[in-house]
């Protein structure tokens, strides 16, 4: 269990992060969503005892950070934003000297090592000096120190930065299988991945969390009016007209030409009104065929304005999480 | 605190500086010891740990400089210091690595003892005095070395400055023969780490001086966590 409360750390005049207050219950995967320089690998470093906060408190299964950071620390397993690795070792070394320096005991080396590069997926490059190894693997090497002594806590910052796609959703699935029994926080710029793997999230921008809720009920929030492109083949002014006709549009304007013959157009419906099925009847009635028709993802800054308007002006109430809700949580 | 020394000293003899310090020392020290004693055919070792003093001022910055500054530049700090070991016991495994591959050099240096002791008779007693002042004074400069690497993640800044520190001391002493006046003589003095070596040269065993350099190290030591420490803060 993870309990922070009203961390505040500031770096000069600038304010890294401010306030943020949150708990992650056993067996929780929480993902700390922001753009970069919002405040999370701060908030991970204070929670890891790496930094300290200027006020405010951190504490691990119990264990205060600051009070206790020997005790502490045993408990987490902490993959930084950049692996800290020694180059000049091999892999095998490396995690043998982890395996030491965090004091592991119950469990013999050989088969516990054994165990943790199983699971990254590192078995082959066991015997490879670290200096000679790939971005990707690089990454996993920092993950398997992480997993050393099998922490209860796990942070990981960016665990998923610099792997190839398959990497990706392998290593994804190795966090959701980890997080059966471990309490994991991760952070990410990237929307997908947080709705992939977590089941709670925490949007943190400017230093404060602004948002605390399950990854669908977030999703519903921040697409209430759905903006989509259609591309139509047909000519520009008409199709235009036929769009703005249907039921529902707030708006629709041809933005590129794609192919020949066919313009794309932005539409944007009224909240909580599903044009597409109109949009597709009255187009094919005039006989202007359809060639594409997505929605728009929003960008996570996107994302971060909704999420501060709903904050201040209450315009989409944030939806409730019908989970556990903890004390010391920020209310909204 | 013994995981972080054995990695250190296996960092060490895995890249070359660690070979690089040994085959300077003893560069050094035989050139020394083959045109002192077996060139004169003396059996007096006082030159061999003059040099062997005055070269440390050389030679410790090899040992240190990278101690700190390449773990701030890799990042492997914020793993040294996320995990279950106190800032002390961070620095003494660090320090203690450094030392053993001085140790490790200067057990080399042996062989002249015994060369020296197969054609004649050494004064036993002032040799190991001189070893155990050596020792003391190896552990004053690695904390010291120790130390400068711990405010920098550049290693050359870190050799340079800790050289320049060690040419200081190397003035101060010099300075004191050249003054006449009593308090500064007495604030160089305490100042002084060669200085207080020549009771050892002499032969005799000073334990107040040999707890001035135990002393000293400690307080570069505990510098050095406080560093480490303020480092959370910044």
């Amino acid at each position: 269990m993870i309990e922070v409360s009203g961390l505040t750390k500031t770096y000069g005049k600038k304010r890294g992060i401010d306030r943020i207050s949150f708990t992650v219950n056993d067996g929780e995967i929480v993902g700390f969503l922001g753009p970069n320089g919002a405040g999370k690998s701060t908030t991970m470093n204070i929670i890891t005892g790496y930094l300290s906060a200027n006020s405010g408190a951190a504490r691990i299964s119990g264990l205060d950070v600051l009070e206790n950071p020997v005790e502490a620390k045993r408990h987490i397993g902490y993959l930084p934003e950049q692996p800290p690795l020694y180059l000049d070792m091999t892999v095998e070394e490396y995690l043998s000297f982890i395996y030491d320096l965090k004091k592991v005991s119950g469990i013999k080396r050989s088969e516990h090592l054994d165990e943790v590069i199983n699971l990254v997926g590192l078995t082959d490059q066991y015997k490879r000096l670290i200096r000679n190894l790939s971005k990707g693997y690089k990454q996993r090497v920092g993950m398997a120190q992480a997993l050393v002594g099998n922490p209860d806590v796990l942070i990981l910052d960016e665990p998923t930065v610099g792997l190839d796609p398959k990497q990706i959703i392998e290593i994804r699935n190795v966090i959701k299988g980890l997080g059966k029994d471990r309490t994991i926080i991760l952070s990410t710029h990237i929307l997908q991945e947080v709705s992939a793997i977590c089941e709670r999230v925490l949007v943190i921008n400017n230093g404060q969390i602004v948002a605390d809720d399950r990854p669908d009920n977030l999703s519903a929030l921040i697409t209430g009016d759905r903006k989509l492109t259609v591309r139509v083949a047909g000519p520009r002014e008409s199709v235009r007209r036929i769009l703005r006709g249907v039921e529902g549009v707030q708006y629709a304007d041809a933005t590129v030409q794609a192919e020949e013959g066919s313009y794309d157009f932005l539409v944007e419906a009224r909240p909580n009104v599903d044009v597409r099925k109109p949009m597709f009847q009255a187009l094919a009635q005039a006989g202007y065929p359809i060639l594409q028709l997505k929605s728009m993802d929003l960008s996570l800054e996107d994302i971060f304005v909704k999420l501060v308007e709903a904050k201040r002006g209450n315009t989409a109430p944030r939806a409730k999480t019908p989970k556990k809700q903890e004390t010391g949580k920020e209310e909204f | 605190m013994t995981a972080i020394m054995k990695r250190d000293l296996k960092g060490y003899f895995t890249s070359p500086l660690g070979y690089v310090f040994v085959a300077a020392y003893i560069i050094v020290m035989n050139a020394t010891f083959y045109i002192t004693s077996i060139m004169n055919a003396s059996n007096g070792l006082t030159t061999v740990f003059n040099v062997m003093l005055y070269s440390l001022a050389i030679i410790t910055p090899i040992l240190t400089m990278r101690t700190f500054s390449e773990d701030y530049k890799q990042k492997t700090d914020q793993l040294l210091l996320t995990s279950p070991v106190s800032p002390s016991g961070i620095v003494l495994g660090k320090f203690f690595a450094a030392f053993l591959v001085f140790v490790f050099g200067l057990v080399l240096t042996i062989v002249y003892v015994i060369i020296c002791q197969a054609f004649g008779k050494v004064n036993m007693a002032s040799v190991i005095g001189n070893y155990v002042a050596i020792l003391g004074v190896a552990a004053v400069y690695i904390s010291i070395g120790v130390f400068i690497s711990s405010l920098t993640e550049n290693q050359l800044i870190s050799a340079i400055a800790t050289l320049a520190v060690f040419a200081l001391l190397l003035i101060l002493d010099l300075c004191y023969n050249l003054v006449n006046t009593a308090w500064i003589k007495a604030v160089l003095y305490w100042l002084s780490i060669y200085r207080r070596y020549n009771t050892f040269i002499m032969g005799v065993f000073s334990l107040a001086d040999f707890v001035y350099y135990i002393s000293v190290t400690a307080v570069f030591l505990f510098l050095t966590v406080r560093m480490l420490e303020k480092k959370r803060w910044s």
